[in-house]
């Protein structure tokens, strides 16, 4: 109907608002990324320098304008894929160690993912890959690794508290498939391709050192940027309010001198799949639903500020309506979510939306949605800032209506490799 | 206080690591190509370690590994005494370069083979007359179903995520090199030994 040309007719339109930006950097980063790369594992120099040259004409104009073929530094004192803001495609999944594991083996892994993931951000393939093609295009990919308990059991290292399941909350149904892990990796890129093609080599290249345990697959807004915020399913401007991490708010993020020392420079990561029930959402008025999250659905602002107001106004949590209820409701999700505002997590969350589940008795798919969210926490300490938070929402959250938790995992996530290094490098003694 | 992920500092430590990596692809990717300046030194950090001193180096150089636990569930576990080498092979020096064979304290036998199809259509591998030659300044492709190395009489698969020792033979001295294991399915041809299109070597595959 008309929304639907309305909406194709303005995405030229939108995309070209966000052109502006990063096109300066984009050009140059892509430029280097195919031209130079794609001829070092083409057949030869002079062919496969023109190949690049070909694929840097008309194609390049869209993505490069818009940042989408940057590629990234590997190397530094922290891993990408935390502060930066999230690229629309991701892919986060964990590994299971076989039974005969052991540090060796694990170090193993470690010095073959690194490698790939130097690689694959600056726009190369691995190697023994025959098609560094889908590489190309690095889309911004980030590459960010993380690691279980199991992990520094096997080496020997120091075994932090916190790493370790979160406690269990009432309002869990976690199962099995989608929970725990002894290694972590999560893929993020602007291009679904890129994605696809990383996850792909670094899982072949993977042999029998490991075994994946769950995969999640989830995306953002292809559009994102000013004025096209973010929504999750629900339609919800989703991660507005976050910790300043590059300022006066990093020691929230990044592990320092207090904890172990592999990981320092590391921080932590939490990953809850939260089935969204839509068939329950959709018997809810428009009201109900911005009462229970104590926000505006159109413009995400709190319901103390107008309708129309930015998503960053600040809230009014005393606010009262004349029949003296607090405006933002006593079980909204912004309330309880932000309790004393003390503790704090970086959110970095994807929706999914999976086909619907096969029932095994009939065959057929059940119900009409398999969706929700893939939450995704980063924190220096899952016990001290992501726990009394959750704890906090399972005890009282109007979102808790529609909201599952299916899947749990807590990963310890390495520091930066420095030059020479392997992630976890410190992890071996 | 508080602020959006979408907030300016995020944005610009984005930006500076793209300029980082602009300079640092620049020179990795140039290093491997034909016209390589003078004093270019080896790979960059973002190429593979598979690089050492010496007339000739393997930009992006990897050993193929048969993982026997894969390989056994599928019933292929295949011939475990030998594996092939893949990679760039670049000449560091302006005179062109004969790779003519080598040894590794992991093979009895090193051998530098090409593949062709014989005359029943099958592709199959053998050495390759006369070595590689690589042209000054210039470089040679390994690849799988390709030219290669050949490591052979192999007491076992190396493990992936280590390294194989190679010291290459060629015409402008010994050359050594450090290369990466990895994981591949692919590259199993049949092997015709030296001159013997009709020898039957059944059963015996390559890697
Ligand atoms: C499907 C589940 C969830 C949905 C749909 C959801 C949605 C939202 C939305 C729409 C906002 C307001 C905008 C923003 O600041 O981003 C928000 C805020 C927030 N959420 Fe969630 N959320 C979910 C689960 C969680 C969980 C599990 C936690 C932590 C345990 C959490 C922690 C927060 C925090 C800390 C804020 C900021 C609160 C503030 O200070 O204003 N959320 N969430
Ligand atoms: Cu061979």
């Amino acid at each position: 109907m008309s929304t639907g040309s309305d909406r194709a007719a303005a995405g030229p339109g939108r995309r070209t608002v966000l052109l502006s930006g990063l096109g300066g950097i984009g050009v140059l980063a892509g430029a280097a990324g195919l031209g130079g790369c794609t001829s070092s594992s083409g057949t030869a120099g002079a062919s496969g320098a023109s190949a690049g040259a070909g694929a840097g004409s008309a194609a390049d104009t869209l993505r490069d304008a818009s940042g989408h073929a940057t590629a990234r530094a590997f190397r530094g004192e922290r891993q990408a894929g935390i502060i930066e803001p999230p690229q629309t495609y991701a892919v986060f999944l964990a590994v299971d160690l076989p039974t005969g594991a052991d540090a060796d083996s694990v170090r193993r892994l470690l010095t073959i993912w690194t490698d790939d993931a130097e690689k694959l951000m600056s726009g190369q393939g691995t190697l023994a890959d025959l098609e560094p093609e889908l590489a190309a295009v690095p889309a911004g990919i980030t590459v960010t690794i993380g690691v279980g308990r199991r992990v520094p059991e096997l080496t020997g290292a120091a075994v932090p508290s916190w790493l370790a399941p979160l406690p269990a909350y009432k309002i869990d149904k976690l199962q099995e498939r989608w929970s725990g892990g002894d290694l972590f990796v999560q893929v993020c890129a602007n291009s679904p391709t890129t994605v696809a093609h990383a996850v792909r080599r670094m899982l072949t290249n993977m042999g029998s050192l490991g075994r994946v345990r769950w995969q999640q697959r989830g995306f953002r807004e292809p559009f994102e940027g000013p004025g096209i915020p973010m929504r999750n399913l629900f339609g919800q401007v989703d991660g507005t309010v976050q910790p300043d991490v590059t300022g006066s708010e990093s020691a929230m993020l990044w592990i320092g001198s207090a904890g172990p020392a592999w990981l320092h420079g590391g921080s932590t990561v939490v990953v809850r799949r939260i089935a969204m029930d839509m068939e329950v959402w959709d018997r809810v008025d428009r009201e109900a639903r911005e009462n229970a999250i104590g926000r505006h659905l159109g413009s995400g602002a709190p319901l103390t500020s107008p309708a129309d107001a930015p998503p960053t106004a600040a809230a009014d949590l005393d606010a009262k309506t004349p029949l003296g209820f607090h405006v933002i409701d006593d079980g909204s999700h912004l309330r309880r979510a932000r309790g004393d505002n003390k503790e704090k997590i970086l959110r970095r969350p994807y929706s999914y939306d999976d086909a619907p589940e096969v029932d095994p008795t009939t065959g057929r798919m059940s119900g009409l949605s398999n969706t929700g969210l893939i939450f995704v926490a980063y924190q220096a300490d899952p016990m001290t800032q992501f726990a009394p938070m959750q704890a906090r929402l399972a005890e009282k959250d109007l979102l808790n209506l529609w909201t599952t938790p299916i899947g749990s995992a807590v990963f310890a996530i390495l520091p930066g490799a420095k030059d020479g290094e392997i992630l976890g490098q410190a992890l071996f003694g | 206080m508080s602020r959006s992920t979408r907030a300016l500092g995020a944005r610009s430590v984005a930006a500076s690591a793209a300029l980082l990596v602009l300079a640092a692809g620049l020179a990795g990717c140039g290093s491997s190509s034909t016209s390589a300046p003078a004093g270019t030194t080896g790979a960059t950090a973002a190429k593979s370690p598979a690089v050492a001193t010496g007339p000739v180096t393997l930009v992006n150089g990897w050993v193929r590994s048969k993982d026997a636990m894969a390989t056994t569930a599928t019933g292929m576990a295949g011939d475990m005494s030998m594996t092939g080498v893949f990679g760039m092979l670049t000449n560091t020096t302006d005179k062109e370069i004969t790779v003519t064979g080598g040894s590794s304290p992991v093979a009895g036998m090193v051998e530098v083979h090409e593949t062709v199809k014989n005359a029943a259509g099958v592709m199959v591998m053998q050495p390759k007359a006369g070595g590689f030659v690589i042209p000054a300044k210039g470089t040679f492709e390994l690849k799988p179903g390709g030219n290669h190395i050949m490591l052979m009489k192999m007491s076992g698969m190396p493990k992936i995520g280590t390294s194989v020792q190679l010291t290459l033979t060629t015409s402008a001295g010994p050359a050594t090199l450090t290369i990466p294991v990895r994981n591949f399915a692919g590259g199993d041809e049949n092997y015709v030994p030296a001159g013997g299109a009709t020898t039957s070597m059944s059963g015996m595959t390559h890697s």
